[in-house]
């Protein structure tokens, strides 16, 4: 490990209005390396998962600049679609496709997009279940699932595309308090692996102890970018110190 | 209050009967008045219907009925197109035993499926004696209805030894037997050609219903995803055509149809009116499913479509694989509906001349020789007509079963 690491995110002065002329992201920047994670955290309305979803183009923007490995995103769908199969993404909602089976979840996208031999799918899919720990309810239904089993298989459902970046958009918001552990622990394993990691949550625990850095957003810009350490014990910025003392 | 009965126990039926009945005095006089109204009812009816009712009318014109006015030497084809349709129907019921929906008990004969070949079995038997048919005919509709439940239980006995290869072909059974039945109807490829002016009652009515709901579903999805769609110009156009068609009514459609069509193509490329009506109702029918498609995509949530495209699955892909299961799902019941109106709407044909069911009947009402028979005739059509949607509402009940992902085996909670 001479060299720095790759990078894997770059994004320069994004800019986003909505379609009402709210004025959501003003000049964000943000790189992120290779087996880094970065997690994003801010008051709601600061805009941190309109960014984190600018990064695989689930949002527009309408200035600046987003390298993706090695893919700047534009309007090209084609270039898009090569860019999400290189970056999973979990949901707060989970967003399991509740007429599939958890195995189905898994495969649909591997077999469809990469075309990849269902049979040998299937296995690396059940490899993963077991990884999250869920490999015996592989032919339950996601209805039949508690939330954070669902998570879990959402968790799932992405490393089965063999992505390269991970994002997290608040993946523990909508559990039950005593799940939200199981869905921490998976991602903790992840980072543990090497997985290039974007998180916005409010888990500061799982920052102290996972994140590489941490971004504080406010209103639509980055008010501080700092080791965890740092950042909660002695933060720079006075907005930081605010919101420290809002959410401890 | 020495034994009052926990809430949990259930009186028999006989009683919660005699207590919502007769829980008063009232109540009891008022119950009385009307099982009074309804037993005269019904006694007037049983009293028509067996010692009145002149049944002639129907057993004389029961070919007409069935066919029309399909030539009598070519009508073996049809008889084989019902043979061929009473085997697909036993082969793919028993299939559906065979392979019960992920979850559900596999059950050769379940009770309903009993019920349903006795049912089968007993109008086999009865009907065509009723109809006083010759024995030769008679004798055919027993083979059929047999052939009919041989096919059911082989298929539910050996379906499972289909190999896997040959399973994955077997829904292709359906289109290809409709583009058979066609041929055989209609003729060509070696066979004398039977035009559709001569085609008639039941024949026609399943015949045009059968193809309006066919095409008019595919049609109706596309319609529903352009109205969503984002590029103006395929959602106007959408928007333009549902509301148009849905603003005009069918029979003025059906005119127009009629009158226009024939102006607007090329000589000759103008189909014959038969075909013509078909395709009015095919795209009449399509607008109303267009909006109860849209019903069932707008019940599918955003974040559906965001976590299939989040995985790499393109647009198209999508919406196959992720929105469009689920949102039919939510839509069948709206769009069954739709199809029940629509075959019921196919007896507007014959007011455009056209001889299917209600057409038929009306030249046999209007025959010299069973004038006056408007009771029986009107009877017997309403029955056809309520079987034909009695069935339709019940496979679609059945598909919404093996469709709940949520609880696969329990018919509903």
């Amino acid at each position: 490990m001479t060299s720095s690491p790759a990078l894997m995110i770059e994004a320069r002065g994004v800019e986003k209005w909505y379609p009402n002329g709210f004025h959501a992201l003003r000049g964000v920047d943000l790189c992120v390396h290779q087996g880094e994670v970065v997690v994003i955290m801010g008051p709601s309305g600061s805009g941190k998962s309109t960014f984190l979803r600018t990064f695989n183009a689930m949002e527009d923007f309408q200035k600046g600049s987003i390298v993706v490995d090695g893919i700047e995103i534009s309007d090209d769908l084609r270039r898009i679609d090569a860019i999400r199969r290189e970056v999973g993404m979990v949901f707060q909602q989970f967003n399991l496709f509740p007429h599939l089976t958890v195995l189905d979840n898994l495969t649909l996208a591997p077999v469809k997009v990469r075309k990849r031999p269902k049979a040998e799918v299937e296995r690396q899919a059940l490899e993963l279940l077991e990884r999250v720990g869920i490999a015996e309810q592989a032919h339950k239904f996601p209805g039949q699932l508690s939330g954070g089993q669902q998570q879990r298989v959402a968790i799932a459902r992405s490393l089965c595309m063999e992505p390269r970046i991970m994002l997290f958009d608040e993946p523990t918001s909508a559990l039950d308090p005593e799940m939200v552990q199981e869905v921490l622990a998976v991602m903790q394993e992840l980072a543990r692996d090497g997985m290039t990691m974007v998180v916005v949550s409010h888990e500061v625990r799982f920052a102290r102890k996972v994140a590489s850095r941490v971004v504080l957003m406010a209103d639509g810009e980055v008010v501080e970018v700092a080791p965890p350490q740092q950042f909660f014990t002695n933060p720079r910025h006075e907005r930081s110190k605010q919101f420290l003392s809002q959410i401890s | 209050m020495a034994t009052t009965p926990p809430l949990v126990v259930r009186a028999s039926p006989l009683r919660r009967l005699q207590k919502e009945l007769f829980g008063s005095r009232l109540d009891g006089l008022i119950s009385i008045a009307l099982l009074a109204a309804l037993l005269a009812a019904g006694l007037g009816f049983f009293r028509w219907a067996l010692f009145q009712a002149q049944w002639a009318v129907l057993s004389a014109n029961s070919t007409l009925f069935a066919v029309g006015r399909y030539p009598v030497e070519q009508q073996w084809r049809l008889w084989l197109l019902t043979t061929l349709l009473a085997l697909a129907t036993g082969f793919s019921w028993g299939l559906l035993r065979a392979f019960p929906g992920s979850g559900a008990v596999r059950a050769l004969w379940p009770r309903n499926d009993r019920w349903a070949a006795a049912i089968l079995a007993v109008l086999a038997l009865w009907r065509p004696m009723a109809l006083q048919l010759t024995l030769a005919i008679q004798v055919r509709w027993w083979g059929i209805a047999g052939l009919l439940l041989l096919a059911r239980w082989a298929a539910g006995r050996y379906g499972p030894a289909i190999p896997q290869a040959c399973r994955r072909l077997i829904p292709l059974l359906w289109p290809l037997l409709y583009l058979v039945g066609m041929v055989l109807i209609s003729g060509g490829l070696g066979l004398v050609q039977v035009p559709p002016s001569e085609w008639g009652g039941l024949l026609l009515t399943v015949l045009m219903a059968t193809f309006a709901i066919l095409l008019c579903f595919p049609l109706g999805v596309l319609l529903a995803l352009g109205r969503r769609s984002e590029l103006p110009l395929l959602r106007w156009g959408s928007v333009i055509y549902i509301e148009f068609i849905r603003g005009a009514p069918l029979i003025t459609l059906l005119f127009l149809g009629q009158n226009i069509l024939g102006f607007l193509l090329p000589g000759g490329l103008a189909p014959d009116r038969v075909w013509r009506a078909a395709w009015v109702l095919t795209f009449f029918a399509a607008a109303y499913v267009a909006e109860a498609v849209r019903s069932g995509l707008v019940a599918v949530p955003a974040g559906q479509l965001e976590a299939a495209r989040s995985l790499g699955l393109p647009v198209p892909l999508a919406l196959v694989h992720v929105v469009l299961p689920q949102a039919l799902r939510v839509a069948l019941p709206a769009t069954v509906g739709q199809f029940i109106t629509l075959l019921q709407d196919t007896t507007l044909l014959s007011l455009i001349g056209l001889l299917d069911l209600l057409g038929t009947a009306r030249t046999v009402m209007a025959n010299p020789m069973f004038l006056g028979k408007n009771a029986e005739v009107y009877l017997v059509l309403a029955i056809l007509f309520w079987s034909c949607c009695a069935a339709l509402g019940l496979g679609s009940r059945a598909l919404e079963t093996r469709l709940n992902p949520h609880s696969p085996s329990a018919p509903q909670a």
